[in-house]
């Protein structure tokens, strides 16, 4: 919240993937940030030395594919790129998203610091699913299943996004189905794109690192 | 098999342009909501967008007094706009609600709505009271008054827009050194684990 005693107003803003300050209730901001901790400390534990720059850089990517804009409808959608910080990085995408996160939260007022909590849930949760799901697929030797996986995990981890930020604004009294269906709809461009982005990166790394894609999994598991 | 990596590669590489170039040409922060108010006479006017300058169209718009009770709701038409009469002199605190958690706020202080008040009333009683000769001082003040608001109206409107400029470049790129600072951190005490 920002007020300031000299000018006449008092702004809220919001974006629809980060949820905004003074949207969502007590309740829903605790368990979030519960979660997200939990998380977090998962995260953490996992953590090793030679984790630590790949999960800043993918920290980094998300932190700037906010500003990359998909314009649609009245409005528009940014990249969220967590389908790929998830399937590198496992858990320790929790840590990853958040720092990224908090950042956008303080310096762009993206989403706000009472929700980042809810929002790192949001997610890293869906990254992390699509990790377990989608991870042996892409690392697997059957070149087309492991490019599909790779489509698969990075739309559905923006499908899941969004049916988490509806689940999450049913305490303000919004219809799920009705914040799910806008949600879920201004998001199918940015599902396509984040596919065609994930699998364009699997492509590259599994010829160029594809120990980053394997040695991750043996690790996570 | 060369081959095919080669035209691969150039497509990814492709691909990436692409997505830079959309990306930088689109405005930043388009996906923000935003709504500001004014005062003309008695009535409040307001206005709602999306800082890619879209206007945001029938979205509900609530009005609280200072306790937070309810004093009337509406919605915008389709130029964005909403104006009512003020209900009760108190601070208005003007709320927009788009769905998925779009929300954007705008206070009116009891003060200005006080001043504004002030001038329709002295207009009301010297026009009944007596017939005047020349400018009253009290009609100087409106005139003046009216005008500076009608003029102030355009700059107030820029002041909120800057207000709402998306991130700088100075921003981006410092948030990325935070994210490298903190991995510097990281490795740093992991490197003293390893030692220890």
């Amino acid at each position: 919240m920002k007020s300031s005693k000299y000018s006449w107003f008092f702004l809220f803003t919001g974006e629809k993937m980060h949820i905004s300050e003074g949207v969502l209730s007590a309740p829903v901001l605790v368990t979030g940030a519960a979660l997200a901790v939990t998380g977090i400390s998962v995260g953490l534990k996992k953590m090793d030395y030679e984790k630590i720059p790949e999960a800043a850089v993918l920290s980094a990517a998300f932190f700037v594919a906010s500003l990359i804009h998909v314009p649609i409808g009245p409005s528009s959608v940014h990249l969220i790129l967590n389908g790929i910080n998830g399937l590198l990085l496992g858990w320790l995408c929790f840590p990853s998203i958040l720092v990224a996160l908090a950042l956008q939260a303080i310096l762009f007022q993206f989403g706000g610091i009472t929700v980042l909590g809810v929002n790192t849930v949001t997610m890293a949760l869906p990254a992390v699913i699509g990790y377990y799901v989608f991870g042996r697929l892409i690392k697997g030797k059957n070149r087309l299943l492991s490019l599909a996986a790779a489509f698969a995990c990075g739309f559905f981890s923006v499908l899941l996004s969004g049916i988490l930020v509806a689940v999450a604004l049913l305490s303000t009294g919004e219809s799920f189905i009705s914040a799910a269906k806008l949600i879920l709809l201004a998001h199918v461009p940015v599902m396509i794109i984040e596919g065609i982005i994930t699998l364009f990166c699997v492509t590259f790394l599994k010829k160029v690192k594809p120990e980053l894609l394997g040695g991750v999994y043996e690790k996570g598991l | 098999m060369k081959k095919g990596y080669n035209i691969r590669s150039s497509f990814f590489i492709l691909f990436l342009t692409s997505i830079i170039l959309t990306g930088s040409h689109v405005p930043a922060l388009a996906h923000k909501v935003m709504i500001f108010a004014w005062i003309e006479g008695d009535t409040v006017f307001t206005e709602s967008k999306f800082s890619g300058g879209k206007k945001a169209i029938n979205a509900p718009v609530v009005i609280f007094d200072k306790d937070g009770k309810k004093l009337l709701e509406g919605k915008t038409d389709n130029k964005g706009e909403f104006s009512f009469k003020i209900p009760k002199l108190t601070d208005l605190r003007i709320v927009l609600n788009a769905a998925m958690g779009h929300k954007a706020e705008w206070t009116v202080p009891e003060s200005e709505i006080r001043e504004a008040g002030n001038i329709v009333e002295k207009k009301s009683a010297r026009a009944s009271g007596s017939i005047a000769i020349g400018l009253s001082k009290e009609e100087v003040k409106k005139i003046v008054e009216d005008s500076l608001d009608k003029k102030l109206r355009p700059i107030v409107r820029m002041m909120t827009e800057s207000k709402n400029k998306g991130p700088s470049l100075t921003e981006i790129i410092g948030g990325i050194g935070y994210i490298f600072g903190l991995m510097g951190v990281a490795l740093y005490f992991k490197n003293r684990e390893k030692k220890h």
